[in-house]
This record gives C-alpha cells, sequence and structure tokens, in this order.
C-alpha cells in the first residue's frame, strides 16, 4: 500500500466487489448545495462522499476509499479554479478517474483548457434529471 | 580671349550680377539681373543703384552695406537683404560683394553678386514651423510616443515618454526599443508585429505588454504602431505608441471578478432552490413528480437564459440570431446528447430584441422546442426547425418539426397541455398572437407573431426595412 503522503505515487484501491452502484465524491463549498446533491445521488443508489473543499477531497483522493467518479464545483471559495486544480491532481493520482465539473459562471476557453481529458460539465443550476444524465453517461458501463 | 570667356561665365551665372562705379552707379548687369529683376540693359547701365526702377533698391541695408561696410572692407558674404519690391514683391536676396581694381585705377569697382533666396527662406520658415509644430502636438500627446528609423532605433521620443521611463533624450536617441529599461518590450511577438510595419505597410493596433517596470511597477501597455511617410524623403519611419492601459484593465478585471461573483451567487441560489424541488419530489406521489422536474428544468432555464442574453447583447438589445442558437445548443446538450438523432436547426434574420423581452421569449423558444423534442419523435429521430422572421413588419417566430403531428385539442386539462399554457402565457406577455395551426403536412408547426418594439425608440430605425 503507498504512503497517502506521497503524490506522486498512484493510489491503488483494493479490488472490491463491484455492483451496479458506485462511489461519488462530491466537492462542492456550499453545503446545502452538497447536501441536497448528495440526497439526489443516493436517490439513485449511488454511495456518496462529501468534501466541503479540495484539501477535504484530495485527503480522500489519497486515502484507499473507493472513488468512481468526482464531481466538483470549480469556483471553490477562495480557490477560483479550484476544482480544475483538484481534478487534475486526483487525475494524476488514479488516472481514468470520471470527473464531472460544475459552475453557474460562464465557461472560458481558458477555463476549458484546464479540465481534465474526458471530462464532462453540467451548468448549474442542474436538474436531478439532468445530474442523473451525466453520471450515468460518465460512470463506466 | 580671356576676356570672352569671362563675359560668358558672367552672362551664364545663376547670380545677378552687377558692377557699380565709386558712385554707385551701375556700369553693367548680367542677363541674370535682368530676369530677376525685371529691367533691361538701357534702364541700368549708368544709372545709380538707388535710383533703378523707381527707387526700389533704395533700401536702407543696402545703403548700409555699400557705404559703411564695402569702403573698409575687401569684400563681404552673405549679406541679407529683405525688401517688398514694388515689381516682384517681397525677396530675400543673398548679396556678396567684392572691390575690384585694374590697374592705375585707384577708385576701383564694386562686384555685387546677388542671389535670391527667397524661396528657399520661406521653405526653411515653413520647416521649422512644421518642425515645431510637429514636435508640440508630439509633446502635448500624454501617451508615451517614440519614432523610430527602419532599423528600429529610436530617432525622438516625446516628452510624455521620457517622463514615464525616466530616462533623457539623448538616453533614448539610436538605441533599440528592446533595448530599453530592462528589456522588458524585447518580445519575440512585439518585434514580429514591428517587423512588418515598415516593409509591407502593416500598421498594429492594440498589441498588450503586462510586466513589472523600474519605478513604475506592473503597468499593462496598449502598443499601437504605423508607418509615417515624409514628403520628398523616400526613408520611412515608423510611430510607436504606449498607451497606459494599466487602471482601465483593472477596472474590467473588477468588472469581470464582481458579475463572476454576483453570477456563482445567483446560480448557486438557484441550484439551492433546485435541490430542494428535487427534494420535496421525492416524497411526491408519482403523478406529480413530472411536474417538479419540470419546474427544475425551468429553473434551469431561466438562468442559462441570463447567460445568453449577457453573451448575445449588444449594449442595448439582444441579438436574435445569436441568441436562438445558443438556446439550441443549451437543449441540445441538456435535453438532447451527443448520440441523438434529434436535431434543433436555427434560421434567423439579423433582428435584435429588448433585453426586457429576451427573457418570456427565451422561455417561449424553449417551451415550443421542448415540446416538439418530447412529444413529435417517438421514434427517436426527426429535425426541430426554429426560426425567426421579419413578416409585415413583425417578428415571426416558428418552431416546427416533422414528427408525428398533433393530434386533436382535448378540451379536459391535463398535466401535459401545461406546456401549452405556458406558451399562452409568454406569448401574451411578449404582445404576440398564435397564428391558427395550418391544417395537412407533416409534423406540427407552431407561427407566431411579435411585435417589433425595442426598449430604445432610436434603435427601431434600423429594424423597419
Amino acid at each position: 500500500m503507498p504512503s497517502s503522503d506521497n503524490a506522486t505515487h498512484i493510489v491503488r484501491v483494493p479490488r472490491q466487489e463491484r455492483t451496479q452502484m458506485a462511489a461519488i465524491l462530491i466537492v462542492e463549498d456550499d453545503m446545502l448545495i452538497c447536501e441536497l446533491a448528495g440526497m439526489m445521488i443516493s436517490d439513485w443508489g449511488h454511495d456518496v462522499i462529501l468534501a466541503g473543499d479540495a484539501d477535504e477531497a484530495l485527503s480522500v483522493i489519497k486515502s484507499a476509499r473507493l472513488v468512481d467518479l468526482l464531481f466538483t464545483d470549480i469556483y471553490l471559495k477562495a480557490a477560483i479554479f479550484g476544482g480544475c486544480k483538484l481534478a487534475q491532481q486526483a487525475v494524476r493520482l488514479r488516472p481514468n478517474l470520471p470527473v464531472i465539473y460544475t459552475t453557474g459562471n460562464s465557461i472560458t476557453e481558458a477555463l476549458k483548457a484546464q479540465f481534465v481529458a474526458g471530462s464532462r460539465f453540467v451548468r448549474k443550476p442542474y436538474a436531478a434529471a439532468q445530474l442523473q444524465g451525466f453520471i450515468t453517461d460518465a460512470l463506466p458501463s | 580671349m580671356t576676356d570672352l570667356a569671362a563675359s560668358d561665365i558672367v552672362e551664364t551665372v545663376p547670380s545677378a550680377l552687377i558692377i557699380l562705379d565709386r558712385n554707385l552707379c551701375i556700369t553693367s548687369a548680367n542677363r541674370a539681373f535682368y530676369q530677376t529683376f525685371r529691367t533691361s540693359r538701357s534702364e541700368t547701365e549708368g544709372c545709380l543703384i538707388y535710383d533703378l526702377g523707381n527707387r526700389q533698391w533704395d533700401i536702407p541695408s543696402l545703403r548700409t552695406l555699400l557705404e559703411s561696410i564695402i569702403p573698409h572692407r575687401a569684400s563681404v558674404e552673405g549679406f541679407e537683404v529683405e525688401h517688398d519690391f514694388p515689381i516682384i514683391g517681397q525677396r530675400t536676396m543673398l548679396v556678396n560683394a567684392r572691390k575690384i581694381f585694374r590697374a592705375g585705377d585707384h577708385d576701383g569697382f564694386i562686384l555685387l553678386a546677388i542671389e535670391d533666396v527667397s524661396e528657399e527662406r520661406v521653405a526653411r520658415k515653413e520647416s521649422k514651423r512644421n518642425s515645431l509644430l510637429v514636435q508640440s502636438i508630439v509633446d502635448t500627446i500624454r501617451d508615451p510616443l517614440v519614432v523610430l528609423e527602419s532599423d528600429m532605433t529610436i530617432v525622438t521620443a516625446s516628452q510624455a515618454f521620457l517622463t514615464m521611463f525616466g530616462i533623457t533624450q539623448a538616453e533614448t536617441h539610436g538605441r533599440r526599443v528592446a533595448e530599453l529599461g530592462q528589456h522588458q518590450w524585447d518580445v519575440p511577438a512585439l518585434r514580429h508585429v514591428m517587423e512588418k510595419v515598415l516593409p509591407e505597410n502593416k500598421p498594429f493596433e492594440n498589441f498588450e505588454i503586462e510586466e513589472d517596470f523600474p519605478g513604475l511597477g506592473r503597468r499593462v501597455f496598449n502598443l499601437n504602431a504605423r508607418k509615417v511617410s515624409q514628403p520628398g524623403n523616400h526613408a520611412h519611419r515608423m510611430l510607436l505608441v504606449f498607451e497606459d492601459i494599466t487602471d482601465r484593465k483593472q477596472r474590467e478585471r473588477d468588472a469581470v471578478s464582481l458579475s463572476n461573483e454576483v453570477s456563482h451567487r445567483i446560480k448557486n441560489n438557484l441550484q439551492l432552490i433546485v435541490g430542494l424541488i428535487a427534494y420535496e419530489a421525492r416524497w411526491t406521489a408519482k403523478p406529480c413528480v413530472q411536474g417538479y422536474q419540470a419546474m427544475q428544468a425551468r429553473i434551469g432555464a431561466i438562468a442559462q437564459l441570463y447567460d445568453l442574453i449577457s453573451q448575445s447583447s449588444h449594449g442595448q438589445s439582444v441579438a436574435v440570431d445569436d441568441y436562438l442558437r445558443e438556446i439550441a445548443k443549451t437543449i441540445t446538450t441538456s435535453l438532447l446528447g451527443e448520440s441523438s438523432r434529434i436535431e434543433i436547426t436555427v434560421q434567423a434574420e439579423p433582428l435584435e430584441i429588448d433585453p426586457e423581452r429576451a427573457v418570456p421569449f427565451g422561455l417561449l423558444v424553449n417551451e415550443l422546442t421542448t415540446n416538439a423534442i418530447k412529444h413529435a419523435f417517438p421514434e427517436g429521430h426527426g429535425t426541430v426547425i426554429v426560426s425567426v422572421a421579419l413578416v409585415d413588419n413583425q417578428m415571426e417566430l416558428t418552431v416546427a418539426d416533422d414528427g408525428v403531428g398533433m393530434r386533436d385539442e382535448l378540451p379536459v386539462k391535463r398535466p401535459e397541455n401545461r406546456g401549452a399554457d405556458y406558451v399562452a402565457i409568454f406569448v401574451r406577455q411578449l404582445g404576440g398572437v398564435v397564428a391558427p395551426p395550418s391544417k395537412g403536412g407533416i409534423g406540427t408547426t407552431v407561427r407566431i407573431s411579435l411585435p417589433l418594439i425595442l426598449a430604445l425608440p432610436e434603435a427601431d430605425s434600423h429594424l423597419v426595412v
């Protein structure tokens, strides 16, 4: 098991029995939005891990916990592109981790350039059905 | 032979020559003199110089030369005489005088060579005035500027340039812009555009450089350059202007970050509302769930319409064509997805709508298009055409699909008819009229006429054709 402090090592998650449901890490600085998103997602049968900022999320990524998808807000408190940086670090540690970004702000080309390869973007405010569609598409079948 | 040659020379020199005896009477003059002063040999020879041509040569400064200076000196060169001659007008003459003595003649003669330098003097004055004017214009321009030679070295820098960068004119002269300060201007991209200004006559504008400048701090400069040509001179020079846009840039950045902040908060609050509706839906009886879902989608649509309005807004109005394309793109991504075989096409004339009405207009398009997608294509493929055209001075919005078509209207209020209710509300709000459905044909076509009223009365003129 690699040290969780060593950021250059890829975190290896022990193989677990996969069911239909997935473990989804939700990163959102507004805790009420975070809780409500968590509730929607768990209603569809997934496990949710809630994080209020990038550091909290990174400690989950660095741990051995199962994470099948990262759903992160881009604008995390003081960090304007906090979600982008987090996803880049997360993918370095867990290659092929599906990422869905969200923000209410407009998406510029400069921002898009920071997105990790193969990631998706859902605009705020997102409806439950919309998010469900994005998550279904992002998870490996 | 020698005498002949001398007279030939005298006759051919371009300067007017006259020879005076000791009494200042003209003994002879050359052709150039007669031509320049429009006189003749008979009028001239033997005449006292002051009496010549109605005493027009009785000039105080000439008297000084002939009576006070010449007697004491063998020669005088470059004596300037400025006089308003009655026939030939204001003239500036350059007079060279030389005393000539012949053998056995003690009194001698005076040879006067008179050169008309009037035009040269006028040109010189003009040029001096121009250069003063240019320099004062250059110095009053608040933006620092430099004039460069074709080899990119500095010919001159404006006072504003010298003040801003704390250097002297001497320190700039002959140096390249790239060598100034701490080589902040030594940027390959700038060099590239500057090299094209003279050979290709390609001016550039708005070349932005953000750097730390000693004594100035972090600054943003906007550089503009163009070729300047001097009349009669084949060498071209370049005018390079440095506009300090630091404050403007900061204001723009502040405005963007404020609008991002506001947008972030609004969207988060809307997300909260959508989340709460989704939460309520969990405890709601199944037949009502669809209504809760539609509500979430409509809140999303309103939020997106605000973004689209700010993107398509041209100051006071919103470009309908851009706006429709953005709405279509949003519906495609949120409802259809990449693999969908349902396509939304936009055909729009370049019309504009006031921001006040842009939201209900967007909601109307959203409702009609969403209805078409939801009900017209049970097979999962087809096309929805959203078009806007100017018809009889009204804006006509058409949403047409090539789907299964509408079944007969049902008098009973059913949940799925709420879309039609919303359409009616939005049309009423926009002051429009729904055209009666046309019978026959493929699919469903909804045609709505909307008045072209804009918030600004002067904006009407460019809409009415």
